[in-house]
């Protein structure tokens, strides 16, 4: 009894629970699904909404939220073609430029909302909205194929059967762990998220914090931009429009509550393979788009229920 | 006696108040409408205002659903699918055996179900509106693709003309919604949207049915929605499953350009109406310009942060002299 009261007081511990009830179920029920390729490309999928959602936790932890997640991975899927340097073999130039726009982007958030005192949700936003405009003017309509020869092999090699996006993202997944657990910088964002004005007063620099803070959402978006790219081979407008709800609902899955202060990256890892899953299960149910759409709200709102509850009053 | 031109006093002190911050919105609307009526003569007609109005309206409504929550302290990021919802509900009802009047009635209903529903969930299930919405709003767009796969439907021409056509019927409905939404605030639930809004527990301990306000702001935030989807459907003369998307962004940047705050009790309706009002400008005006659509999106979001950090910087600069 102690052990399953624990279990829900324990939202990460619990959302991974909630994936291998689901992928047991739905292995032994549907053919097909619990094969070894199946599987794999669904953490695959996921490893995109997990590097994304990686920003996005550490920007709602701090009690914020990131907007323009999804513009930005459009951005770096269609600039990265564009700015790969010919003379380069290995492609790296062209990710650590992209990187860079990616991460100076969430900066100019950060700046937007530390020096303007614009809301986040404001900011993001309005930076969305900008970026979509500007993206057209740049780079037109029309699709880029990418030929940046790091991008294809982040994208399509499988090292030892595993896919180097998966590979990515346990790297991505240790380091923020470590950042958010066993750094003090990731102290001071939990802190801020909690109780801003005591922090403050505590001798922590806003300013500074959110500007690192949403340089870094900006960066992980700008990851999880590539590696979309590599698995697509192209870039394209609105290539990164699903992943901006997406990562939310990611993060909200795992348990971190949405007014910042509490919750841990460890429980947006499960979200984001549950939320795959949920997606491939009613891909399988072969039914029409509304249906999809709503038994796609039904689920999220259900797993809801059982791992985003806000504390009662 | 005595008590009458106190309370009218205290009354007018309130209301000074709430307009103190609005002042620099004002002009900014002010300046807009001008540079409006210069470019385009043609809004002084009568038939020229009843088509600005008429492509204000439903930005107007939504930006109210979206400002009502906002004071009540939630947010939704389902106006777009409601928009889109009472659109294509219209369409398909209004030329069954529910007539014009039945269709105004389901859609008026469905506004106000799924709203109350919504707020349902979140006031008792204690889950944050903004997930919950999210959630919603793809349960809603999937009701409205069953319901109409693709754009079709139909609308009587008749009605079309009568809320679209060349009277400033938009507008005047548009002041009766305001007129009525005053009356309301004068109601103690009314009141309670504030109160709960602002201070919760506080709220609570005086007496506010904090849970009942918060249900009842929702549901009237999705009929507000659910009619411009309507009013929508009537401009267009059909029902489109995705019409309402723009909304739902549109009616949080209209409501923040307003001064309404995230937080809850916070802003108030006039300056969100104003908003909308600068939103709806704004558009008009660099759509006749001659803007390419994507240049208005890059203008509206350097207008967007503009308007909210610019009485913002004023601010801590006044507060530092």
């Amino acid at each position: 009894m102690n052990a399953v009261r624990s279990l829900f007081r324990n939202p990460p511990l619990l959302t991974f629970m909630l994936v291998a009830l689901v992928w047991l179920v739905a292995g032994l029920t549907l053919r097909g699904f619990g094969a070894y390729g199946h599987l794999r490309y669904l953490l695959e999928l996921a490893a995109v909404i997990g590097i994304a959602a990686a920003g996005q936790t550490l920007v709602i932890l701090m009690g914020g939220i990131d907007l323009s997640v999804g513009a930005v991975i459009t951005v770096t899927a269609i600039l990265l073609p564009l700015i790969s340097p010919a003379w380069d073999p290995t492609g790296l130039v062209g990710i650590v430029l992209a990187l860079a726009i990616a991460a100076g982007i969430g900066f100019l958030n950060g700046a937007g909302a530390a020096y303007l005192r614009v809301p986040p949700i404001i900011m993001t936003l309005a930076m969305a909205t900008f970026l979509q405009g500007l993206l057209v003017i740049v780079a037109g309509g029309s699709a880029v194929t990418v030929s940046n020869p790091a991008v294809i092999l982040l994208g399509q090699a499988r090292p030892l059967g595993i896919p180097a996006g998966v590979i990515l993202w346990v790297v991505v997944s240790a380091g923020v762990l470590l950042l958010i657990h066993r750094m003090p910088i990731g102290a001071r964002f939990l802190a801020l998220g909690a109780n801003s004005l005591a922090t403050r007063l505590s001798g922590v620099s806003v300013t500074r914090n959110t500007l690192i803070l949403y340089a870094l959402s900006g960066f992980f978006a700008g990851l999880a931009g590539i590696l979309v790219l590599g698995m697509n081979r192209q870039g394209y407008v609105g290539i990164g429009d699903p992943y901006l709800l997406t990562s939310i609902a990611a993060v909200v899955l795992g348990g971190t509550s949405i007014l910042g202060g509490r919750g841990t990256y460890a429980g947006t890892i499960p979200g984001a393979i549950l939320l795959v899953t949920t997606t491939a299960l009613i891909t399988v149910v072969n039914a029409s788009p509304g249906w999809r759409s709503i038994m796609f709200g039904t689920l999220i709102l259900a797993l809801l229920l059982i791992s985003g509850r806000e504390a009662r009053r | 006696m005595s008590t009458v031109s106190s309370s009218g006093w205290l009354y007018g002190a309130v209301q000074r108040r709430r307009n103190r911050g609005l002042g620099g919105l004002y002009l900014v609307v002010a300046a807009f409408l001008i540079l409006y009526a210069v470019l385009f003569p043609g809004i002084l007609s009568v038939g020229g205002f009843s088509k600005f109005t008429q492509n204000w309206f439903p930005l107007a409504l939504v930006t109210m659903a979206q400002a009502l929550l906002m004071l009540n302290g939630g947010i939704t990021l389902a106006i777009g699918p409601l928009v889109s919802l009472g659109a294509v509900i219209a369409a398909t009802t209004m030329e069954g055996v529910l007539g014009v009047p039945g269709g105004f009635l389901a859609v008026a209903f469905t506004g106000l179900a799924i709203g109350a529903v919504t707020g349902a969930i979140v006031a008792h299930l204690r889950l944050p509106a903004i997930i919950v919405t999210l959630a919603g709003s793809f349960i809603i767009t999937g009701v409205a693709l069953i319901l109409l796969p693709r754009p079709g439907g139909f609308i009587p021409g008749w009605l079309s003309t009568a809320l679209a056509g060349h009277t400033p019927v938009a507008f005047l409905l548009l002041v009766v919604i305001l007129v009525l939404w005053k009356a309301f605030l004068a109601t103690p639930l009314g009141l309670g949207i504030y109160a709960a809004g602002d201070n919760p527990v506080g709220a609570f301990r005086s007496g506010v049915p904090v849970e009942r306000v918060k249900i009842v702001s929702f549901a009237l935030s999705g009929l507000l929605a659910a009619l411009a989807g309507l009013f929508v459907a009537a401009q267009t003369g059909s029902g489109d499953p995705v019409i309402g998307t723009p909304f739902t962004l549109n009616s949080i940047a209209a409501a923040v350009l307003g001064g309404v705050g995230f937080l809850g009790g916070k802003g108030t309706m006039r300056g969100a109406i104003c908003g909308s009002l600068l939103l709806s400008v704004m558009i008009n005006v660099m759509f006749f310009l001659g803007f390419p659509p994507v240049a208005q999106y890059v203008a509206q979001g350097l207008i967007i942060v503009g308007a909210v950090a610019v009485p913002e910087l004023l601010g801590v600069w006044r507060a530092r002299r």
